[in-house]
């Protein structure tokens, strides 16, 4: 089992991933972010492995079908799909997070023609009976097609392995969370551990999850919260330690707002829907901003933290309606907010660390 | 002691300016301004320099109409309960119990046409509203937080109710109108339709129109009458009739109105669809639009070319625009948005409100997949024997704009039109190049004269 390079913890890549869950039976599907119901993939003997606009791809054939003003993840991704990127994936499932990845997947269906076939899921803006009854009917509808695509219908035990799998690998990540100021690790090494998720088993992520240490690591400088969609490259956390602070805490879409409460519903679908309305506030969901708010004070004040890092990508609506009464009510909270927009690539630009270590400073 | 002399002061007194300021004044210089519009358009020589016909004669009407509409949004705080909606609401239940309802949309679009916008959104952007939202939005919080608005004054909302069918954008949008106003916020969350309606989108979209009737109620003191809200769905369904015919005499050669008129025109249609007012104001249009048909008289003098506009309108630019294409010979006789207020008029049943509203209002085009717009221009090219098309690439609509590109691309190549993808913004002229676009346009322009 080769490992990520460098100081990086030791799991597997995506290549041994694959080979991995073939063997164990599954086919591998492409997942958009950010939010989709893992235990009903693996029931039906599939497998996700999902794509946050990959770094390293160049956006030129993403912006052969998307204008410059579309987010990174999208023109990235598309680029990523047609380079061949999910070459041998049964199906591309794309959840309806924001209007840009609305675009993607129609744009996929009905012009590029992939030969995967493209899945969507429309995941309600609200947390009302009426949203868990309709995406309970949507879970069983996306579940028809996951049938189709696997060739596998599945059965009570399927299900009952599938949640117990997946549970405890949601499990994991809040533990993850739960333990990270006892934990003997940097911020990189945490992120990437919590960003594995995106591509290993539930039993291969339990596993690297439980493997990181505890111990003594004096955290030094200051504690910051933050938040946005994915903060990309890895690369940034190293740098803001290098500046005197570090993360204490995140309201990532790739991180804690994945932290999903478990359901014990009996019907499977109900239960899938269940969870994925339970999840914190994220507005991608339709959350208040004053829940966000309140959440995030109540958080910052208990990991300590004294300011709060937002970091997005470039033309992400969800985020940005958002962030100036983030600023307004944080700030009058006592926690000031650094807002920092990014493009998705390999190096981090120097103007975004010198807005950074000016906002460490004023803290400091 | 009768309900009347319950009433704490206040209530009495915005009724009274409510009636003074709007019922007996405002509506009488809106009628004398309408008569002395009737009598410009009716006693102005065309000017023969003029690449554009004289205006509609029914103009001075429609001004009429909105003007008395945002008047009265001035004083309805107090006298009826205020609703702002997005505009792919299902207003009629709202209508029917007599809310005023205020589009902040419209009233957006509003100030970019009179070239307001960009000091009001520049507000929200002082406020920390990034450029890179949707310019409506920067436009009404904007004028939100600041006051300023060429519509006078806009009232207090005592509601909010926001439709997904036309972008996410609104509910994020609302959401921060909501937390100013501390007002409640209604959703009513459409499902994106990749292909057609599945039975549980419909039964979801109906029972969240449910569930907003039983709000609306609530706050308005008073159940919905039925029989009432049969004539509002009759009302919305007979304006919707009229305004898909309005737009379909464009069919004709020389078409006797622009896409640019159609913009101007819609007002109605998006503000008081449900009204009896509306179907009146659209008889009369079509009306003269047909007598403009048999007397052979076009929107346009010289109608050389016809051209699809797709997406919405550079509200900053109309009538430049309009005005540049005519000089051209260029006439743009359909487009893609104002068709979304009319297409979908079979679909109202007055004898089935409920189901009927959750069927369109689920079926937008905003709210279907990119290659059902394909299709919709495909044939909208077909029956306006178009020469080409104009696809607006909206910075600030990205649901309308993403796809285009393909959408462009099989036009040329499949269906061997012409097609331009303008960059541009439907509010924020900080986002047109005017150089850039004109060499674009007149690229376009030579293209289509190449081929004829």
């Amino acid at each position: 089992m080769s490992t990520v390079a460098g100081h990086a913890p030791s799991f597997p890549s995506r290549r041994e991933v694959i080979e991995h869950v073939r063997a164990l039976g599954r086919e591998v599907v492409a997942v958009m972010p950010i939010h989709y119901p893992r235990a009903m993939l693996r029931a039906h003997r599939l497998h996700p492995i999902e794509i946050w606009g990959p770094p390293r791809v160049p956006r030129v054939e993403g912006s052969r079908h998307f204008q410059a003003y579309t987010c990174d993840i999208v023109v990235k991704a598309t680029s990523f799909v047609r380079s061949g990127g999910i070459a041998g994936t049964k199906a591309i499932l794309v959840p309806h997070t924001c209007d840009a990845l609305q675009g993607m997947a129609s744009v996929l269906g009905d012009f590029l023609h992939p030969e995967q076939r493209v899945l969507t899921l429309y995941l309600p803006r609200g947390r009302r009976t009426s949203d868990r009854d309709f995406l309970r009917e949507e879970l069983q509808r996306l579940g028809a097609k996951l049938s189709e695509v696997s060739g596998h219908q599945p059965s009570r035990a399927d299900w009952m392995e599938a949640f117990e799998a997946e549970d405890a690998a949601d499990a994991a990540l809040a533990d993850l969370y739960r333990r990270r100021e006892r934990l003997a690790v940097s911020d990189r090494h945490f992120y990437q551990v919590i960003r594995a998720r995106e591509y290993l088993t539930a039993e291969q992520f339990c596993e690297a999850a439980t493997a990181v240490p505890e111990g003594n690591r004096p955290r030094t400088g200051v504690g910051l919260m933050i938040s946005g969609i994915v903060a990309e490259p890895l690369e940034l956390f190293d740098q803001i330690e290098a500046l005197g602070a570090h993360i204490v805490g995140d309201d990532l879409a790739c991180g804690f707002r994945r932290v999903y409460s478990t359901s014990m519903r009996n019907d499977p679908f109900e239960r899938s829907a269940s969870r994925l309305l339970k999840g914190p506030p994220d507005p991608t969901c339709g959350t208040p901003v004053r829940d966000r708010i309140e959440a995030l004070q109540t958080r910052m004040r208990a990991l300590g933290a004294r300011g709060l890092l937002v970091y997005d990508p470039k033309f992400c609506e969800p985020e940005l309606f958002d962030v100036p009464l983030l600023r307004k009510h944080l700030h009058e909270a006592g926690f000031p907010v650094l807002h920092v927009e990014f493009e998705m690539g390999e190096t981090l630009p120097h103007q975004t660390l010198s807005r950074i270590e000016a906002f460490v400073e004023t803290l400091s | 002691m009768t309900g009347r002399e319950a009433l704490p002061h206040y209530v009495e007194s915005t009724r009274l300016q409510h009636f003074v300021n709007y019922e007996v004044v405002g509506k009488s210089a809106l009628r004398v301004q309408r008569w002395r519009d009737q009598w410009k358009l009716a006693t102005r020589r065309p000017r023969p320099d003029s690449p554009l016909s004289p205006p509609l004669r029914c103009v001075a009407y429609m001004k009429e109409i909105m003007s008395r509409h945002y008047l009265e949004g001035r004083y309805a705080a107090g006298v009826r309960k205020v609703a702002w909606v997005t505009s792919g609401a299902p207003t009629e239940p709202l209508q029917a119990l007599g809310y005023f309802l205020v589009y902040p949309e419209n009233h957006a679009a509003l100030c970019g046409v009179r070239r307001k916008a960009q000091s009001i959104a520049e507000e929200a952007e002082h406020a920390g509203w990034s450029r890179d939202i949707c310019s409506y939005a920067r436009t009404d919080i904007g004028s939100m937080l600041s006051g300023k608005t060429p519509a006078g004054r806009l009232p207090r909302p005592d509601v909010l109710v926001c439709c997904t069918n036309i972008c996410q954008t609104v509910l994020h949008w609302y959401r921060v109108l909501a937390d100013y106003f501390g007002c409640p916020l209604v959703l009513i969350d459409t499902p994106f339709l990749f292909h057609e309606a599945h039975e549980h989108e419909v039964a979801y979209v109906k029972r969240q129109i449910e569930d907003m009737i039983c709000v609306a109620e609530e706050i308005a003191g008073k159940s919905l009458h039925e029989k009432r809200f049969q004539d509002v769905m009759a009302n919305a369904r007979r304006g919707a009739e009229l305004w898909l015919e309005i737009l379909n005499r464009s069919q004709h050669r020389p078409a006797p109105m622009t896409a640019f008129d159609g913009f101007i025109h819609m007002g109605p249609i998006v503000d008081m669809r449900g009204e009896a007012v509306v179907v009146a104001y659209y008889e009369r249009m079509l009306a003269e639009l047909d007598e403009r048909i048999d007397r052979g008289i076009g929107a346009i003098k010289n109608e050389r070319y016809r051209v699809l506009w797709d997406n919405l309108p550079i509200w900053f630019k109309i009538g430049d625009l309009s005005k540049w294409l005519a000089e051209r010979g260029v006439n743009v006789v359909a487009s893609t948005y104002t068709y979304a207020w009319g297409e979908l008029a079979p679909m109202i049943d007055p004898d089935h409100p409920l189901d009927s509203m959750a069927r369109v209002y689920l079926h937008p085009i905003l709210n279907r997949s990119t290659g059902h717009k394909l299709e919709s221009m495909k044939r909208m090219v077909d029956e306006f024997e178009l020469d080409g098309v104009i696809l607006h690439s909206d910075r600030s609509c990205k649901p309308y704009s993403l796809g285009q590109i393909d959408q462009r691309d099989r036009l040329v190549k499949k269906l061997g039109v012409p097609a331009l993808l303008l960059e541009a913004d439907h509010n924020d002229p900080r986002d047109y190049a005017e150089e850039q676009g004109s060499n674009r346009l007149e690229a376009f322009v030579e293209t289509m004269e190449a081929r004829a």
